[in-house]
């Protein structure tokens, strides 16, 4: 991979201080800068190196130091990979200085053209970024050598300045984006030495590079480019292998991921709350059996076995790997051809899109894969070919479109559906029914919003224009992350901050079209009725669906209902009642604080204990006795007027739902109303019943209850990549 | 997490199983005709309707136990000389199968009523008899009340080739339509899958009053002709069989509070080998699995409260609350935002992620939704473009960006429907998804050349079906267990449909392949073999990458690990007896950095 040194060079002589009133200083806005680049650098964790150079530092410490020439130069910090030691330096450790030293940025130069010579690795690009204002005197003397410094070493040059290079001499309205409209200062406002500066930092850069060496003049408005955080990129894997005809026709070719949903490389790991430290959580992972005791079974006494619909039959890892789907490895075997159209775009499977080019430097091999290509386009046909990545993963069937760019030819293959994967849905006709049809009066209505919204528009030159491309956007997930976290790292103790205000910009439909939509969508809004409809929110307490209704015949629900309320005659007999069992918890806790043997504290805690015990147990069965252990307790609790254990009980087992996955679990309690003891219960609760109402009101449940959809599908993946 | 896991469903997964804990579970039942004219072959020894009936029925109970095995299927017979069911109570019906999930016996149990030897043993268990389609109806209530678990959906699907089950008998048909609609109070739908009978099936003289009224005002139900090929049958089951459900349900706003409600719909989801299931040595019982999280030094549990998450950036450690790892993914409340429109063919083949789900609207959460959606439907279709959107599926997911491509109503010469109304929604790639790929320079084909490869397409062209190739892998699994589970020999063979047919190909393409490769290849050129220049590469890297612990220490401190490759980083931590359980470059980069830079 393409490695690279920069050194970012700034000035901080008092001059970069100096700022009208209400204006950002130069100081403060090289500062920025170069804080967004090295953030970018972090969170990028690319490998480049990178160094920071000082001038104007009221001390020296440079490799030349020893010459006098070489006076207030500071090396913060040489070439080596960003962090955020260096992050926090910047924020904490760099302020303006008072010196003004002149002729001092040509001398800089030379520092930092030392300091590039300095790595030890092979570089692929060396880069120099110098962020001054000007405003130091400046000798021309020593330019050609510098230059020539910088040829020989082959260093690209850039320059951040306060205000633009080319003020008024003619620049592309194009250019005028790049380099932030409106800049305060620009122009007039320059001093004589500042004039006389630009003129060499133009001549260095004309004769650095004749064509586009102005470009590489910045101002620091610049920065609006670099608050994003750099794109993920990966470095493309080559895949070689065969595309075969039948058995007697082969080419030779290179596969690589064009396109595919990009994962951050790192995840959350779990750490101690106080230590911080990750050795100091641990997770274990039991087995037990469905029995009342739980019995627990050591790992060595577990086998494997596979659900055939209602039977599970046993399926050691030995027997399931001798039979299981072998072949024969890497391939990229075509099935047959078939019609463009009949590979409908909404039926890709997979998650990317393989280009496949020609084997490298095989030129017979690319006029073989150009005549078909070729071929594919001229008849509107696709391969429909078989592909194993290699002998471990799973084939697949799919189809390879011929993609005819004007630099380059290649194949595009993406995975279709098995059988197994579709459902064929039906959905009842929305033309044949008269409810639905919309009116000639709502067809042009909602014709008139198209036109109004379209993203794609046409210019004077008839060229398009498309003014909202997705594929340009960087991923607002992982700038948001990075945002974060870099906020917790430089920040720490203070709340994350709101989302930045160009990454909501970017995810909102551009502004011309909103106002342009405006009137077309007012005509939608008059001709569409849309009404909300009310919903009698169909509560299922867990009875219903538990089917405890039917199961359980009247009178002993009856007996149940008296037993609530009176004490039981037929409980006493069975009066060896001496802790919380585990075959009917509620009962038994009842009981022991009608015995009063133990105290109410205790009994409740054994209690809990059992509810955290069936809890565990993750299925619906469980729940059902959990919930009758938690009104059983609330019941208790509210005769004996001490609300406080049940509350605090029942506050902790809500915040342990997302980590316990008790999505379900909550909602069923939510459906039964069972909620906290109020203060008009129980005298002396701290709960208002306003309160104890909202708190089954949570945001939080359903949100947690979107992850474990993701864990099957992951687990899966792990176990297909052990076994196979 | 009990059967939650057994769903190969990934997108839809959490969404159908948390509907299924709170709703309950499918189930279908098979209401089957075993009167003598169902037995009756068709012409050129065609499979009788009743074999092509149980050819369905066992193609249901196999997909079920692949797609969905929670679900209860029963499978019961009408107008039979023998009786069984609960009790003896009905004459002439016989409940083969309750309703229960599917398993591998059940499949024998179908498999034996096939063919030629399936009609003898029919003959034999069933018998053919005079039929009362009311109290079959009967029959099947009680199936349904019998099950103490909560279901969701009813479905029963009539199989007959006789379109007065009665013979005009009055009272009967009075009787079956009365248990008919008790049925159908009770939220049973009732369909009717009508076969081939000489003379046409007339639906009006009875049948009409039976079954449930279409989801649509149309009439498309009952228009439908009867099931000659075996095919459409499939077919026409499979479409009435997979109950469709809702992945999310939200609102496609398209601009200052104006919304419709939709509903998104996996209709692709990839089909998995399901994940094992831990069992007991000793009892082949299931196992259940606990996971708890407590501290390594006092051993005590550790609440929500007393762990944070973090992650390592530029050599610093950055933690986070639970809460705030969510508020930084939550960026709005789920839903569908319009950007705009754009041409169809801005949407680019290459912009692929993932597969795409459906979406049509929910009338029953926003009255008006469907006539708004239909003309947008309409509108995009007909001006070729495709709707922009923002969206946010699930809650505290990141936004995508999708297209909503139009989709119109297709339906096959049987009217059963194709492709049904609607948008289909294609997931679009951010600027991170797109690779930045080196252009090998091109040899462009003359044409020559490529007019010859065209012939060779020609000749290879075939008519692609979405549905036609079966995942090899997962029908082996299954094949396997259901030999496992049956206590048979070997497992049926399965055929590895996307196998290409090189026999085939080579013979139609005849001598078209060595004039193509006189045409393109030098004739000492091998394809197959490997380039030189390749395989000397391979050599110069074996001689292992040595590097000390000290350059290793340096590594660490510039943050440079990353520079060296995964062989030499799985040394060092054997150096520095660093234990990791990754094997991915940045879990051992990470472990390496945790020992050594602490």
């Amino acid at each position: 991979m393409a490695k690279s040194a920069l050194i970012l060079c700034m000035d901080v002589g008092f001059n970069m201080s100096n700022s009208g009133p209400g204006e950002e200083s130069p100081f403060d806005q090289a500062k920025r800068v170069i804080q967004k680049f090295v953030q970018r650098q972090v969170f990028a964790e690319t490998k480049d190196e990178l160094a920071l150079v000082l001038f104007g530092t009221d001390s020296t410490k440079n490799p030349l130091d020893n010459d006098d020439q070489y006076q207030n130069i500071t090396v913060h910090r040489n070439l080596m990979v960003p962090d955020f030691k260096l992050l926090e330096e910047i924020e904490n450790q760099i302020h303006p200085e008072s010196q003004q030293a002149d002729c001092i940025f040509d001398i800089a130069l030379n520092v930092c053209v030392l300091v590039e010579n300095t790595t030890i690795h092979k570089l692929d690009r060396r880069n120099i970024v110098l962020l001054t204002d000007l405003n130091s005197p400046v000798s021309s003397d020593n330019l050609d050598v510098i230059i020539e410094n910088l040829k020989q070493a082959d260093i690209t040059l850039q320059f951040f300045l306060p205000f633009p290079a080319e003020e008024g001499d003619g620049e592309a309205p194009g250019d005028q984006d790049r380099r932030g409209p409106g800049h305060p200062g620009t122009g007039k406002g320059l001093s004589e030495e500042q004039k006389e500066g630009l003129d060499m930092v133009k001549h260095i850069m004309l004769t650095l590079d004749e064509e586009e060496g102005l470009e590489q003049i910045y101002t620091f408005s610049a920065i609006e480019q670099l608050c994003m955080f750099k794109r993920i990129e990966r470095r493309p894997m080559a895949w070689p292998c065969q595309l075969t005809i039948g058995s007697a026709l082969s080419i030779r070719i290179v596969g690589y991921k064009a396109v595919t949903e990009e994962k951050l490389k790192k995840s959350w790991k779990t750490v101690d709350a106080q230590t911080n430290q990750k050795d100091d959580v641990k997770r274990e992972t039991v087995y037990c059996l469905d029995d009342d005791n739980e019995t627990e079974v050591q790992k060595e006494d577990i086998i494997q076995g596979f659900r055939y619909g209602s039977d599970i039959v046993p399926f050691s890892k030995v027997d399931q790997e001798q039979m299981k789907y072998t072949h024969d490895g890497k391939c990229f075997a075509v099935l047959g051809f078939t019609k463009q159209s009949s590979v409908q775009r909404h039926r890709f499977m997979g998650t990317q899109v393989i280009k496949i080019f020609p084997g490298k430097d095989d030129e017979h091999a690319a006029v073989a894969l150009s005549a078909l290509i070729q071929a594919l386009h001229e008849l509107q046909m696709v391969a429909i070919v078989r592909y194993a990545y290699d002998r471990r993963s799973n084939p697949q069937v799919g189809a390879a479109f011929p993609c005819i760019k004007q630099d380059h030819e290649c194949l595009m293959y993406v995975q279709l559906p098995f059988m197994e994967d579709l459902r064929h849905f039906t959905f009842p006709s929305l033309e044949n029914n008269s409810k639905f049809t919309p009116s000639d009066e709502q067809l042009s209505a909602v014709d008139s919003l198209i036109d109004s919204m379209m993203l794609v528009e046409e210019d004077e030159d008839g060229k398009q224009k498309d003014i909202f491309k997705v594929h340009d956007i960087p991923n607002p997930a992982f700038q948001r992350l990075f945002q974060c976290l870099h906020h917790r790292a430089v920040n720490p103790g203070t709340p994350l901050p709101a989302m930045e205000s160009w990454l909501k910009a970017t995810l909102e439909c551009p502004e011309v079209i909103r106002e342009r939509c405006q009137s077309a969508l007012g005509e939608i809004k008059n001709k569409f009725t849309l009404t909300q409809v009310e919903k009698k929110k169909k509560l299922k307490t867990s009875a219903q669906i538990f089917g405890k209704d039917s199961d359980e015949p009247e009178a002993k629900k009856a007996k149940e209902d008296e037993a609530d309320e009176e004490f039981n005659l037929a409980d006493i007999a069975e009066g060896s009642v001496t802790s919380v069992g585990s075959v009917d918890p509620a009962r038994d806790f009842r009981t022991l604080i009608r015995q009063k043997t133990l105290t109410f504290e205790e009994v409740c805690k054994q209690l809990t204990h059992r509810i955290e015990q069936l809890l565990g147990n993750k299925s619906t069965d469980y729940y059902m006795k959990s919930i009758t252990c938690v009104e059983a307790f609330r019941e208790q609790s509210v005769k004996l007027g001490n609300a406080d254990l049940y509350n605090s009980y029942l506050q902790l087992l809500k915040s342990s739902i997302p980590t316990q996955g008790l999505e379900s679990f909550w909602e069923l309690l939510v459906q039964d109303g069972v909620t906290l003891i109020s203060e008009d219960e129980v005298e002396g609760s701290t709960v208002t019943r306003n309160e104890a109402r909202q708190f089954l009101v949570t945001e939080r449940i359903e949100e947690a209850a979107a992850h474990p959809a993701e864990d099957p599908g992951d687990v899966d993946d792990l176990v297909r990549i052990v076994l196979l | 997490e009990g059967y939650g896991e057994q769903l190969p469903l990934k997108l839809g997964g959490a969404t159908c199983v948390r509907e299924e804990r709170l709703t309950g579970r499918d189930s279908l039942v098979f209401l089957v005709d075993a009167s003598k004219e169902m037995f009756i072959k068709g012409e050129d020894g065609a499979p009788s309707n009743f074999d092509m009936t149980m050819q369905v029925v066992r193609t249901v109970y196999t997909s079920k136990i692949i797609s969905s095995h929670r679900d209860l299927i029963a499978l019961v017979f009408y107008g039979t000389e023998h009786s069984k069911n609960p009790n003896d109570t009905f004459k002439h019906v016989y409940v083969y199968h309750d309703l229960d999930e599917p398993g591998a016996k059940r499949v024998q149990d179908v498999d034996a009523l096939r063919g030629e030897k399936g009609a003898k043993l029919a003959a034999e268990t069933l018998g053919c008899g005079p039929s009362s389609l009311g109290d079959a109806l009967w029959c099947c209530a009680n199936l349904y009340s019998d099950i103490k678990l909560r279901l969701s959906h009813k479905r029963l699907m009539i199989f007959t080739c006789r379109e007065q089950p009665h013979g005009g008998d009055n009272v009967k048909d009075r009787q079956a339509r009365t248990k008919a609609s008790d049925l159908k109070e009770t939220g049973v739908v009732i369909d009717l899958i009508h076969l081939m009978k000489p003379g046409g099936f007339d639906v009006s003289l009875f049948f009409r009053d039976i079954v449930s009224p279409p989801e649509d005002e149309s009439e498309l139900g009952l228009q439908l002709e009867p099931c000659e090929k075996l095919d459409d049958l499939q077919k026409r089951v499979r479409a009435k069989e997979q109950k469709k459900r809702a992945t999310a349900r939200i609102n496609l706003c398209l601009g200052d509070g104006l919304n419709v409600a939709v509903g998104l719909y996996a209709t692709a989801v990839t089909a998995r080998k399901p994940p094992p299931v831990k069992l007991y040595r000793e009892s082949n019982e299931a196992v259940r699995s606990k996971t708890r999280t407590f501290h390594t030094q006092t051993g005590s549990l550790l609440l929500p409260s007393e762990i944070k998450k973090a992650q390592t950036y530029g050599k610093k450690q950055i933690e986070m609350e639970k809460d705030e790892v969510d508020f930084i993914k939550k960026f709005d409340d789920p839903g569908l935002v319009l950007m705009g429109f754009k041409p169809m063919e801005k949407l680019k083949l290459h912009h692929h992620i993932k597969p795409s789900v459906f979406l049509y609207p929910e009338e029953g959460e926003i009255k008006g939704s469907a006539c708004l959606f239909s003309a947008l439907l309409k509108k995009c279709s007909e001006k070729n473009v495709y709707a922009l959107c923002r969206c946010i599926a699930r809650r505290n997911n990141p936004p995508r960006f999708v297209a909503l491509v139009p989709q119109n109503e297709e339906v096959d010469d049987a009217k059963v429907q194709i492709n049904p109304p609607g948008f289909n929604v294609i997931y679009l790639p951010y600027a991170d998804d797109v690779r930045t790929l080196d252009l090998p320079r091109c040899t462009s084909a003359s044409q020559e050349q490529v007019d010859k490869m065209k012939d060779i397409v020609t000749k290879l062209r075939f008519k692609y079906k979405s549905d036609a190739f079966e995942n090899p892998v997962i029908q082996k699994h299954y094949r396997n267990l259901e030999a496992l589970a049956l206590d048979m020999m070997a497992p049926e063979e399965v055929e590895d449909l996307i196998m290409p047919k090189v026999e085939q190909i080579d013979r139609r393409l005849g001598s078209l392949v060595d004039e193509f490769k006189n045409l393109v290849y030098p004739a000492n050129y091998n394809p197959e073999s490997k380039p030189a220049a390749k395989r000397k590469t391979g050599a110069e890297k074996k001689p292992k990458v040595e590097v000390s612990m000290d350059q290793i220490k340096v590594h660490v401190q510039n943050g440079t690990l990353g520079k060296l490759t995964v062989p030499v980083l799985k040394e060092a931590c054997k150096q520095f007896g660093v234990r990791t359980t990754g094997t991915k470059k940045q879990e051992l980069i990470d472990a390496l950095m945790d020992q050594l830079s602490s």
